[in-house]
């Protein structure tokens, strides 16, 4: 048995793979981190991983707990580079894919180009069979047609398969016979059906998300493969996990039945991470900006979980940039500081989206700022907010990757289903969370995971009635008729918050949304102890630094590979760190905490 | 950081907050609305003006919506102009055409001053079609409506919430005259939560630059606007262009629009009579569906303000159905709006090919299903607009199934959330693939969409044009195709519809609606085989008749 556990994560970003690696002593108590970079290795990724984890001279051997992100399945789809798919759904409805919404977002442009559908029409096919809306069965399904349309597809050299029948979130056999069917009759073919990924209702939506985990699979199922041997050549014999966009992490199995639910995996693990740095820290309440090259994104985390989260639109800020200095001619300088403030501006806008304007005031806050870019861009920003402290992490750079060593073992489960908040319906929406929770420890008892070790988080989905759009509230422990009241309540008080006002008006249940999480073995973080030293050991010296709205002052330039635990200095200041400088600004209070974290206190 | 300053860098973060604020208005909106019409399909709009009245910034939504609003607050401002008439904390709402309402009776408009230091620096406001307003018709809309009076409520620019309190009485009068009370209230909670977390947006940015520089940013931005109108009127050809064209109904409509390099003037003023029915429009809706004509052939890609549409002047004739006079009805001034916005582009499309397409389904084509739910007994009502074909641009087929020019950033209604709803099923929704608009570019393809009612003495409302004269084509194309109902009923029997109301629908009848085509541009003989090939593998196509129109064969 070893004494040393390791736990290696690794993400591969765009143009980047990026490693990070907790060593922890168990004899010593000791812990040391390692981080590397390589450069990304298209097509083949699983090479890249296998280089960083060589550059960062981790033997693969020797890893306890190895989680993964990858931009793998988000590139396929944005750059249109998945496979051949077919598509089996509903009579009358083939055309539901190409038909979408309706919808025209650019719409004085009498040019504008609807985006062409994923699968064309002659690869859209469909099966007798009827739900209504309650899941009951108003025309049994018919498979006579499946064996025509599978030959069909092979002569046309499909790939893979999407089903999707109209109002499958209520009663999925009908998709159920169909998959079936299917890997009766073409056992090798890659097929999904809308209900494994969504049981939410609206048909394209579901549709195209079916289609999309479709185009992926067998490139996602061929990348997970050759990942899981390039590692099991090498010696690995630990637990591999994939990063989710739910802020989780799942087996490689299961991803490779439903790859769509990586699709967002490299922005939730870094989310993830700033609420888990969160509760180690002690704050309760983080809002997350993640700042990369080319894109922004943030995301609230309130208690401790992992809000939603929206992207600032750098192309944009540029191009409205271009305009200003162009309509100007003011000097280079001047351009560049107001590139800073409308940059900055944008991201407020974006971080108020998510924060006040859903009702949560800022100033309770405190900004985790992480990538490569947001250390420069925090403190100006927090201000602007109104937050008291901007946290820096320790491995800014690389703190997604660092972010799924705290992640785990997560599914979603969203079931719509309607029940009014009256006398006698409780048992039914019991019954409904009971059920979910045994299919998910089903699911995870078959992927040999402790029951003890799974966990549950229960949410309903409220509106008033005649609503469409609904409020998530957390409910804790069963539910029963005479605690229907103080569920009700709670969601009077959420809308509230939100939206200003609250109706005297019945409320209703659209459907719920389950979590349900395992432990798997991830990172305890190890604080150390807060030493005498004077932070005068990591100086590197004075330059002159333009800030914008505050002018210039001289600075103080520090190395951050050198700052220790319980060092404290006070700005104007900045901090080099490798792969990215924090911006101390003049009147900020700096403190380094026991994990390495930079805790930057604004001005009163 | 209160400092004045008009820095251009300080203007600019002004102006994307503004857009921020519009953005939040809308979604905050969509999220707590009841009726479908308004959070499914987003029949809505957002809005700020400055202390005038004037446009500065608009949320997503409808380009047909966007000059609305500022005309509904220019009249309020008027109306309350005694002292002491607008005061903090109050909510106004109007939607009666003759008094800054603008559209029908239907779109609420609600509008909210924002005050800094007892001053109003803005206002912020939306619009949107609610379900019922009372008048003679479920849904209020009526094809047979004489007057107004048969149309609903009329709230004539009131204010309904005093000092943040609302008014005794008004919230009473509204809901009491519908027949969705329900829906009603809690679609003008939705917009007043809106126009007031706007405000309060507002006001924050007001007091964090000053109100001097925040009304300075939004000049700044008007001129702005102008500015860019401008530049692309000088680079449209010059010139008077003339065009006249049968509408369905018989009648005919004239258009002469006039380019120079300072303004772009369409005179609308040689048209029929106002209807005796209500197909018309009140000269300041006329206005917004010339503004989103104009705005795409001057702007297109950035958002509309007050400067945008400066170098417009549009010219009518009080009495005619592009200026009704009071009281004439005007519940389906969609169709005379979006008739006057495509004859415009009709008649300039010869001349600027470049910019404009053929012509596409072009229709709201509103529809109104309504009874009651055979599972909830309680009321539902359908109210939709379709979508349909575009025509193709030069180089390019038409895109299928997108809503109507005037209509945007809104949504079709999914079958799922329809049947729970509205208590019907929805038996398909596909392209239709009826002849039409063929040509060496094609247009796009309309819908079928097929609702089966449930439960007896049910009914279907519903406006369309472009049924019996087509979409246009260019160069030797082929014209697109109809739009139109089908009430086909359980004993076999059908009646084709395109304006009608009150139609009586019972159990296991099936209310068939078709969108048209886009029309093609050029010879369809000149078509790429290859596309041709993909038409008929895709089935949009029989093997004969592309024999027949393009020539071809495999």
């Amino acid at each position: 048995m070893s004494t040393k556990t390791i736990r290696v994560a690794t993400d591969v970003g765009g143009t980047f793979t990026d490693l990070v690696c907790f060593e922890m002593d168990h004899a010593t108590g000791q812990s040391r981190i390692t981080t590397a970079k390589s450069d990304t290795t298209p097509p083949n990724f699983e090479q890249g991983v296998l280089n960083v984890l060589e550059k960062g001279g981790v033997d693969p051997k020797t890893i306890d707990f190895l989680a993964h992100g990858t931009t793998v399945v988000i590139n396929a789809l944005t750059e249109r580079k998945g496979v051949k798919v077919g598509l089996i759904t509903t009579e009358g409805f083939r055309d539901s894919l190409e038909i979408a919404r309706g919808n025209r977002p650019d719409f004085f442009n009498l040019h504008y180009e609807k985006p062409a559908p994923f699968v064309p029409r002659y690869l859209r096919r469909e099966l007798p069979g009827r739900f209504n809306y309650h899941g009951e069965e108003m025309k049994p399904l018919d498979l006579s047609g499946l064996r025509d349309i599978l030959d069909a597809f092979r002569a046309d050299g499909v790939e893979a398969i999407a089903v999707c029948f109209l109002h499958s979130y209520a009663n999925p056999s009908h998709e159920q016979a169909t998959i079936a069917g299917i890997k009766r009759l073409w056992p090798e073919i890659a097929a999904v059906a809308s209900h494994q990924i969504t049981r939410e209702w609206r048909e394209y939506e579901r549709t195209n998300t079916a289609v999309m985990s479709a185009y992926v699979q067998p490139t996602a199922e061929r990348y997970l493969s050759r990942l899981n041997d390039g590692l099991a050549a090498k010696g690995f014999d630990g637990n591999l996990f994939i990063m989710q966009s739910n802020c989780g992490v799942d087996s490689l199995d299961s991803v490779k039945k439903i790859p769509i639910t990586m699709v967002e995996s490299g922005p939730a693990s870094g989310f993830w991470g700033a609420a888990e740095l969160g509760k180690l820290i002690g704050e309760k309440n983080v809002l997350a900006l993640d700042i990369g090259g080319t894109t922004a994104k943030c995301s609230l985390n309130h208690d401790y979980f992992c809000g939603g989260s929206v992207t600032a639109d750098m192309p944009a800020t540029e191009k409205a940039l271009k305009a200003v200095g162009e309509k100007l001619g003011v000097s280079a300088d001047e351009v560049a500081r107001g590139i800073v403030r409308i940059a900055n501006n944008n991201m407020v806008n974006a971080l108020k989206l998510v924060s006040l304007n859903r009702g949560f005031d800022p100033r309770d806050f405190t900004l985790v700022a992480f990538g490569g870019g947001g250390a420069m861009h925090a403190v100006a920003l927090g201000v602007e907010l109104g937050v008291k402290k901007v946290v820096i992490p320790a491995g800014a750079a690389v703190f997604s990757a660092w972010g799924m060593m705290m992640s785990d073992l997560r599914r979603d489960y969203f079931v719509t289903k309607l029940a009014e908040l009256t006398p006698g319906s409780a048992a039914a929406i019991e019954t409904l969370f009971g059920e979910t929770e045994a299919l998910a420890l089903q699911q995870f008892n078959e992927e040999g995971v402790d029951r003890a070790k799974v966990t549950f988080l229960r949410y309903g989905k409220f509106r008033y009635q005649n609503q469409e759009h609904t409020t998530e509230v957390l409910i804790e422990g069963g539910i029963t008729d005479a605690r229907l009241a103080g569920i009700e309540t709670a969601f009077h008080e959420t809308y509230e918050r939100e939206y200003t006002y609250r109706l005297d008006a019945p409320v209703e249940l659209v459907g719920i949304h389950l979590v349900a999480s395992a432990e798997v073995g991830k990172l305890k973080m190890q604080e150390r102890p807060l030493g005498p030293a004077s932070a005068s050991a990591a100086l590197k010296g004075v330059r002159s630094v333009d800030y914008a709205l505050e002018g210039i002052h001289k600075a103080e330039i520090y190395n951050g590979e050198k700052l220790e635990p319980g060092m404290a200095f006070a700005g104007p200041a900045v901090i080099e760190d490798p792969g990215t400088t924090i911006v101390v600004h003049p009147g900020n209070h700096v403190e380094v905490d026991g994990f390495g974290n930079i805790h930057i206190h604004l001005k009163a | 950081m209160s400092t004045v300053t008009h820095d251009p860098i300080t203007l600019e973060i002004i102006q994307n907050s503004l857009q921020a604020t519009a953005d939040e208005m809308f979604a905050a909106m969509r999220k707590t609305a009841m009726s479908s019409i308004i959070y499914e399909v987003l029949d809505m709009g957002t809005g700020i003006t400055d202390a005038r009245g004037q446009l500065a910034s608009s949320g997503a939504g409808i380009p047909g919506f966007i000059g609305v609003l500022d005309k509904s607050v220019k009249v309020l401002l008027k109306k309350f102009s005694k002292p002491g008439g607008i005061e903090p904390g109050d909510v106004f709402i109007t939607n009666d055409p003759y008094y800054g309402g603008v559209t029908h009776l239907n779109d609420l408009v609600v509008a909210m001053p924002v005050f800094v230091d007892g001053k109003i620096i803005a206002w912020t406001a939306n619009i949107a079609h609610n379900s019922d307003v009372g008048g003679k018709s479920p849904g209020s809309l009526s094809a047979d409506a004489t007057e107004i009076f048969q149309e609903g409520l009329r709230l004539p620019a009131i204010k309904m919430i005093s000092r943040g309190e609302a008014i005794p009485g008004i919230f009473d009068i509204i809901t009491v005259n519908s027949r969705m009370p329900d829906f009603l209230e809690g679609d003008l909670w939705a917009a007043i939560a809106s126009v007031r977390i706007g405000a309060k947006r507002l006001a924050e940015l007001a007091e964090k630059y000053t109100v001097a520089t925040f009304q300075a940013a939004m000049d700044s931005f008007m001129d702005h606007g102008e500015k860019i109108a401008l530049a692309e009127l000088g680079k449209l050809p010059h010139g008077t262009f003339e065009l006249t064209e049968e509408q369905d109904d018989g009648r005919f409509f004239n258009v002469k629009v006039t380019i120079s390099a300072d303004e772009f003037v369409i005179d609308l003023r040689d048209n029929p009579e106002q209807d005796t029915g209500p197909s018309n429009a009140c000269y300041d809706d006329t206005l917004v569906s010339m503004q989103v004509i104009f705005k795409a052939l001057t702007d297109p890609a950035s958002p509309a303000n007050e400067g945008s549409f400066r170098p417009l002047k549009v010219l009518t004739k009080e009495g005619t159905c592009f200026h009704a006079r009071e009281p004439a009805a005007v519940g389906f001034y969609y169709e005379i709006g979006i008739r006057g916005y495509d004859l415009v582009w009709r008649c300039l499309a010869p001349h600027m090919p470049e910019k404009l397409p053929a012509g596409h389904f072009s229709s709201i084509a509103g529809t109104f299903i309504g009874g009651i739910h055979p599972d909830t007994g309680r009321q539902y009502t359908i109210i939709e607009p379709q979508i349909g074909g575009w025509g193709a641009s030069a180089g390019r087929d038409g895109n299928s199934a997108i809503f109507s020019g005037v209509h945007g950033e809104t949504y079709n209604c999914p079958a799922e959330i329809s049947e729970a709803r509205n208590g019907l099923f929805v038996d398909r929704m596909e392209l239709n693939v009826e002849p039409g608009g063929e040509g060496k570019w094609s247009g796009g393809h309309g819908i079928r969409l097929d609702y089966r009612i449930r439960r007896d003495n049910s009914f279907l409302t519903l406006g369309y044009t472009r049924s019996r004269i087509l979409p246009w084509s260019l160069d030797g194309a082929n014209e697109g195709s109809a739009n139109y109902a089908l009430v086909m009923r359980k004993d076999g029997s059908s009646e084709r519809y395109a304006f009608a109301s009150g139609i009586r629908v019972d159990t296991d009848d099936v209310i068939r609606v078709i969108t048209g085509a886009g029309g093609g541009i050029g010879n369809p003989r000149e078509r790429d085989p290859k596309l041709v090939a993909e038409d008929i593998r895709n089935g949009f196509i029989t093997p004969e008749r592309a024999r027949e129109v393009y020539g071809y064969s495999a």
